[in-house]
């Protein structure tokens, strides 16, 4: 009698539990339901305007989103203030015209037709923004094509191929746009928010690197990770670093209670932030010193240089600045925190640091790898293809700038184990292969097949000018 | 003491008989010679001229003609500055067109834009803080009528070709297509 009375039970439950499970599924789904952002158009915008609105906010609902959560929509700035082009001009979307045409679209009607860019360059925030678009055009980061094209050997030697240049390294460093025959951007060259992005107007950088599109945040930018994007991995790896220090610890443990969203010029150390992030030191406003957007401004070393130099002296692109004003800049924000011995004493460490690479681990380095081109051993036609170009390009490239940025940004790990403990055996082993060459006259081994080294030599002509 | 008086009224009327013809003609030299007409009969304005004819700055429903003085010179009732620049434009406008062998109108217009005040522009626009419809010229505005030492800018860095662009017709101002917005900082203060 028992066991029948059992099995509806037991089939009661396991429906109960099937239901169950079912309900929480739905149940979990629900925060998901589609509400559409509301935007009642109730301030005046030319109707050009309302019909960018009205039609993007149903073809491209993320992009309308986040455009009605930004501070340009409280102020009234819309998609024409920013895409709006004169007709004649060379970066006219030339497919966009099409929509006008389209009756099964909202406004799609001829009436509305403006001609409008995809491309925003820094010269159209200028408009609104010139101040902070001019100290952007002078720093490193508007710069960095024409930087990257006079050193670095994986371009000027053509030592990889085209793509692997547009999904690796102009992707941070920016593609220069080319608007094709037809009118169209020329897809080997866009998609790209790289900071020195070369753009058709010939205005330079990309001002959605750091704030997003179509967010346009300052918040966004004042976070690590506006510029964890960039700043990462074995050859700059500014990120790791931060995340090691002492600052970046604080920020990872309080940033609940940070204040991003304070207004331009009221960010205050120990009131909206307890340690700094990136913007902090190297562009937002503290104390006395004005904030700005020229990220190369407070620096009084180009820790990233094969030698060690003053911004000043950085052949392939001098700043106009002067390093001792610019490091009494930077105190002036550490100042907000620390006391003078502290900073004084941080920075001897750092110099020291500095010093030591230049003098002991660069310069020797440098004299014998000239020597060895010098006496033949090594061929200069390319770079790369002989195992001891490596080892060195390693040295300065990878350990050396772990080591000083390391020591910069205070993360113990990087300045030593990651950094001048590397550079030790890295040293060590590039003399002993180039006193091996030197000491047998052989010459070193080239790698036959160098793999994809198919990349143009060519400098863009429209930063270099015609060339040859 | 009578024949002091006639001596004084004489002078007076002596005086009167001389600077009135002298102070007439100047006045009209001064006059014809601020026409664009005038400006127009040298070859080498005569295409600035063509261009700002087809302008918006000739053109709108307003019915306000700018002329070329309006822009280039400072404001006549600054009478010793006005004189003064309008001789010294003058005179070297005549000397270098004998001296000078071609006419270099790209040159010429970075010369202009260098000498530029922001207080020609504002003797007409005044009220350039409340623009409702615009809120990123009202932005912009502030930054330059109140500029941060070392950001000085003038409204020509922004708002250029405005003029003296060449264009196939007349631009009227209540007709254009799209809204006007300057373009942006000149390609010169971007670094490019």
């Amino acid at each position: 009698m028992r066991r029948p009375s059992f099995l509806p039970a037991f089939g009661l439950l396991l429906v109960g539990l099937l239901l169950y499970g079912g309900f929480s599924a739905v149940n979990a789904q629900q925060p998901n339901f589609p509400v559409v952002k509301e935007y009642r158009i109730e301030r005046s915008v030319p109707p050009q305007a309302v019909a960018c609105i009205e039609c993007h906010r149903a073809t491209t609902p993320g992009v309308f989103a986040d455009w009605a959560k930004s501070r340009h929509a409280s102020a009234n700035i819309t998609c024409l203030d920013c895409h709006l082009v004169q007709s004649g001009e060379e970066d006219i979307a030339q497919g966009h015209e099409k929509y006008y045409g389209r009756s099964d679209l909202p406004y799609g009607e001829s009436q509305y037709k403006v001609p409008i860019a995809s491309i925003v360059t820094p010269k159209d925030c200028s408009r609104c923004h010139p101040d902070e678009v001019t100290q952007y055009s002078r720093s490193k980061h508007a710069n960095t094509l024409e930087i990257i094209w006079k050193i670095d050997p994986w371009l000027n030697k053509g030592m990889n191929s085209a793509n692997e240049r547009k999904t690796g390294c102009f992707n941070c460093h920016g593609t220069v746009i080319k608007i094709d025959a037809k009118g169209g951007i020329d897809p080997a060259t866009w998609p790209n928010a790289g900071v020195g992005r070369l753009n058709a107007d010939g205005s330079k950088g990309s001002c959605t690197s750091c704030h997003t599109r179509h967010r346009f945040s300052i918040a966004e930018a004042r976070m690590p990770e506006a510029c964890d994007q960039c700043h990462l991995g074995p050859d700059h790896p500014q990120i790791e670093i931060y995340n090691e220090s002492k600052h970046g610890t604080m920020y990872h443990a309080y940033k609940e209670e940070y204040n991003f969203k304070a207004a331009p010029g009221t960010w205050t150390a120990g009131v909206d932030y307890r340690a700094p992030t990136c913007a902090v030191c190297h562009m937002s406003g503290s104390g006395k010193v004005m904030g700005t957007h020229d990220v190369t401004e407070r620096l009084s070393w180009e820790t990233q240089a094969p030698l060690t130099v003053r911004p000043q002296d950085f052949k392939p692109f001098p700043a106009k600045t002067d390093w001792q004003v610019e490091r009494e800049k930077m105190k002036n924000v550490c100042r907000q925190c620390h006391s003078d011995a502290w900073i004084n004493d941080f920075y001897n460490g750092f110099d020291n640091a500095v010093t030591e690479y230049n003098d002991v681990y660069f310069k020797p380095a440098k004299a014998t790898l000239d020597e060895l081109y010098e006496k033949g051993l090594l061929s200069k036609e390319k770079f790369f293809d002989e195992h001891l170009e490596v080892e060195y390009y390693e040295l300065w490239h990878h350990e050396g700038r772990r080591a000083r940025m390391g020591a910069m940004m205070m993360a113990p790990d990087y300045a030593w184990w990651h950094g001048f403990y590397e550079c030790k055996l890295r040293f060590n082993k590039f003399m002993e292969g180039a006193g091996h060459l030197v000491k047998t006259g052989e010459k070193a081994y080239i790698y036959p097949n160098f793999p994809n080294a198919t990349g143009s030599t060519q400098r863009p002509e429209k930063i270099f000018g015609p060339q040859q | 003491m009578k024949k002091k008086y006639i001596i004084g009224a004489f002078l007076v009327l002596l005086g009167i008989i001389i600077s009135f013809p002298l102070f007439s003609m100047t006045y009209y030299t001064m006059v014809r010679t601020s026409t664009p007409e005038f400006c127009a009969s040298c070859h080498e304005i005569k295409p600035a001229v063509r261009a700002w004819r087809a302008s918006t700055h000739a053109n709108n429903a307003a019915g306000v003609v700018v002329d070329c003085m309006d822009c280039h010179l400072p404001a006549p009732q600054n009478t010793f500055e006005f004189l003064f620049a309008k001789t010294y434009h003058g005179v070297k406008d005549v000397a270098v067109h004998f001296i000078a062998r071609e006419y270099d109108r790209k040159k010429a217009r970075t010369a202009a834009y260098a000498a530029f005040e922001n207080s020609e522009c504002q003797k007409c626009h005044r009220n350039l803080l409340y623009m409702p419809q615009s809120r990123g010229a009202m932005r912009a505005h502030r930054t330059v009528l109140y500029a941060r030492p070392g950001y000085e800018l003038k409204c020509v860095d922004c708002h250029y070709d405005l003029v003296h662009n060449d264009k196939a017709s007349v631009m009227f101002r209540q007709y254009r297509e799209v809204p006007y917005q300057a373009k942006g900082l000149k390609p010169e203060k971007l670094g490019s």
